[in-house]
């Protein structure tokens, strides 16, 4: 009898554990626990099947266009049996009130590809479109909202492009609204854009002047996954070339990397200013990975190497040892020291 | 039913051993870093100067680490720093500094002036969590009877990070009362193994100096495992110039060869007949005590001792005292002090269970 109820009492222990494992690894992923719903985008939006870039822009008038709900498949409203493109398009207005906050659109879960875009400028991508079609149904959609794209006060636009294979289609479901990082961070540079990215490994890569205009652009910070490279563990480089401003304090500056999946090494104009996990020594060699995912990277930039009012680079070197992979949450940019050291009092008195 | 005995004899044995090897060295407490710090994560050398007004930083407490003080997920660069006063502080002997373990590479500024440090910063990172900082403060760098402000710079890759383990504060081996003549300071050091270097002849002005005792661990030499030589000049003081001496070296990790004026005088397998030296494995933990041949010190004038050390894994080097010269009623009186530590147990322990191994 003691031991029955004693066996009970470990699996339960145990199941409790692998529930523990599992939200934990979700937080870490999802990127979103300090979120805050800002505005809900729920309801109807205006909507099309087919496809047309000029829908894209601000200037397209779609008052012609059948109102949907979302989040629901589209073949629960009218649409049943289509497969294809289409399109999605709702405007909103950004309080000025948000200025200086970390803003996010989760636009939930997609049946299959999308592309979203905020008054014409493209802010996320999950998934491939045909002809290198590759879904990704069951990836929830949280883009960043750079900052100089929002129009505040204003009318803004939000248009997402879709494609759907077989079955349902569309924004089938999820919290779709904007929302607010709670701690924000004040960057004197934003890194949170598209950069050109790169599978592979070549140590030349580094290098401010090496070319990477045949390079493929990828979302930062995003996971590779939901970005084209679904199944690809391994080497791989990220690059960003960027103006630094002048009207700079002097100070020490702070590059912002967020977590990375797994381990990464980063170089401003050749010039290696951080590292995280041990690379191997030699290619083919054993690599051990453990926690790494999950440190969240600050890197102290050294004096005098970034060049003001011109053009710097910077090159992150990933290796993914399997499962997620890249830079994959935010913040990413450089900030100063000063104001990192608020970010982090701030964050202590959030509670953190 | 006899190897069960045997087993629980060999665990008995071990937890006396354990308890035994925590109380090595006979360290006395000046000055009690433990507490409240102040706390600022970044990176800037102007917080090393003692005037620098930290009185709008945060605090921390010490030992900790910072990701259970408010600080979750923070890697990379903080400052730690606190002002401090002392009170008299005790002649003729060597102070330490203790910092336990520090999570990954520190730096560390007494009154300004760099002390010490382990591991190394970006962008050539090495991480030194597991080694247990000790310092020895040179003599001007610590204020007596007055403020002092220490400032300690770290830098932690990721996990865990900051001054994360304990003790905190101002030691001093009070076993150097023991002493003649202390030795203990700055000798001259050399990675490597050349058998020329035992001569009193030998020019070791090019040789770099390294504290002694400290682990070459906490003296920039991180992660060095191999052969190293320490060489010190030293005259007898006029009280000491007849009668039996001995030397003293605390203890080395792991091996050593030892020379006055060019002769071998010991090491630690010499040390077996006293019990000093146990078995395989206990070479780091035996106290070097040497008793020097009559006719080998030159009384009146310069005399050389040249140590080589091996060491074979982890911390190395010459890391506790006492280091120096004993007359032979000190001797007795050192030897009287720690020999009661080795009980029935022990010996069981060496006898079945080491051997074994």
């Amino acid at each position: 009898m003691t031991t029955l109820r004693n066996s009970t009492r470990i699996k339960t222990l145990f199941i409790s554990a692998l529930i523990c494992l599992f939200t934990q690894s979700g937080k870490a992923y999802a990127g979103e626990e300090n979120l805050v719903l800002l505005q809900s985008l729920k309801g109807n939006w205006q909507f099309s099947i087919g496809i047309n870039e000029a829908w894209i822009s601000p200037k397209f008038n779609d008052s012609e266009w059948e109102t949907i709900k979302v989040p629901s498949p589209w073949e629960n409203q009218g649409f049943n049996g289509y497969n294809g493109y289409a399109f999605y398009r709702k405007k909103i207005t950004v309080p000025s009130l948000y200025k200086g906050r970390m803003l996010y659109l989760n636009m939930g879960y997609i049946d299959d590809v999308d592309e979203v875009y905020l008054n014409g400028h493209k802010i996320g991508s999950t998934g491939g479109f045909p002809p290198d079609y590759n879904t990704a149904y069951n990836a929830e959609r949280i883009y960043y909202v750079p900052e100089q794209y929002i129009n505040f006060d204003g009318s803004n636009l939000i248009a997402v492009k879709v494609y759907d294979s077989t079955q349902e289609g569309g924004i089938v479901s999820g919290e779709i609204g904007l929302y607010g990082g709670k701690a924000s961070v004040n960057f004197d540079v934003n890194l949170q854009t598209t950069w050109k990215f790169q599978p592979g490994d070549d140590l030349r890569r580094k290098e401010s002047d090496f070319d990477d205009s045949g390079w493929v652009e990828i979302f930062v910070p995003a996971k590779w996954e939901d970005q084209g490279y679904r199944d690809y563990d391994g080497y791989a480089w990220y690059r960003k070339s960027f103006i630094f401003p002048t009207n700079n304090e002097n100070g020490k500056m702070v590059l912002l990397m967020g977590k990375i999946d797994d381990i990464d090494q980063v170089y401003i104009n050749g010039t290696l200013v951080g590292s995280t996990g041990n690379f191997p020594s030699r290619p083919g060699a054993e690599v051990y990975t453990g926690q790494e995912f999950d440190a969240f990277r600050g890197y102290y930039i050294p004096d005098g190497l970034l060049k003001k009012n011109q053009k710097n680079v910077i090159a992150v070197r990933v290796l993914d040892t399997g499962g997620v992979g890249g830079i994959y949450e935010g913040p990413v940019g450089i900030i100063t020291q000063t104001k990192y050291i608020e970010y982090w009092r701030k964050m202590k008195k959030s509670g953190n | 039913m006899k190897t069960k005995h045997y087993k629980f004899f060999a665990f008995v044995a071990l937890i006396l051993i354990l308890g035994i090897s925590a109380q090595a060295e006979d360290l006395r407490k000046i000055v009690s870093l433990s507490g409240n710090w102040k706390f600022s994560i970044g990176d800037d050398s102007k917080w090393a100067n003692p005037l620098f007004d930290d009185s709008d930083w945060d605090q921390i407490s010490v030992p900790g680490q910072w990701e259970n003080q408010g600080y979750k997920d923070y890697n990379g660069y903080a400052w730690y720093r606190k002002s401090f006063k002392t009170g008299d502080l005790p002649a003729n002997t060597t102070i330490f500094l203790q910092l336990g373990r520090i999570d990954d590479v520190d730096m560390v500024y007494l009154n300004g002036k760099e002390l010490g440090g382990c591991g190394k910063f970006p962008p050539n990172y090495i991480t030194a969590y597991n080694q247990t900082r000790k310092y020895t403060i040179p003599a001007d760098f610590l204020k007596e009877n007055d403020e002092n402000v220490i400032a300690v710079r770290v830098y932690d890759s990721y996990l865990e990070g900051g001054i994360v383990e304990g003790p905190a504060g101002f030691y001093y081996d009070e076993d150097n009362d023991f002493l003649n003549l202390n030795l203990s300071g700055k000798w001259k050091f050399h990675t490597g193994d050349i058998k020329g270097w035992k001569s009193p002849d030998f020019n070791d002005q090019e040789w770099k100096t390294i504290n002694v005792p400290s682990a070459w661990e906490n003296e920039g030499y991180n992660d060095y495992d191999g052969y190293a030589w320490y060489r010190l000049k030293f005259n007898l003081p006029q009280n000491l110039t007849n009668g039996e001496l001995y030397l003293s070296l605390g203890k080395i990790d792991d091996v050593d060869n030892v020379y006055l004026n060019g002769k071998f005088i010991g090491n630690v397998y010499d040390l077996k007949k006293d019990g000093e030296y146990r078995s395989y494995g206990w070479e780091y933990n035996a106290r070097r005590l040497y008793k020097i041949r009559e006719g080998l010190l030159n009384r009146n004038g310069e005399n050389t001792i040249a140590i080589r050390v091996y060491d074979g894994q982890m911390q190395g080097g010459i890391y506790e005292g006492p280091i120096g010269i004993m007359s032979a009623e000190n001797y007795r009186r050192y030897k009287n002090k720690y020999h009661t530590d080795r009980s029935f147990w022990d010996y069981m322990f060496d006898k079945f269970y080491r051997n074994d191994n």
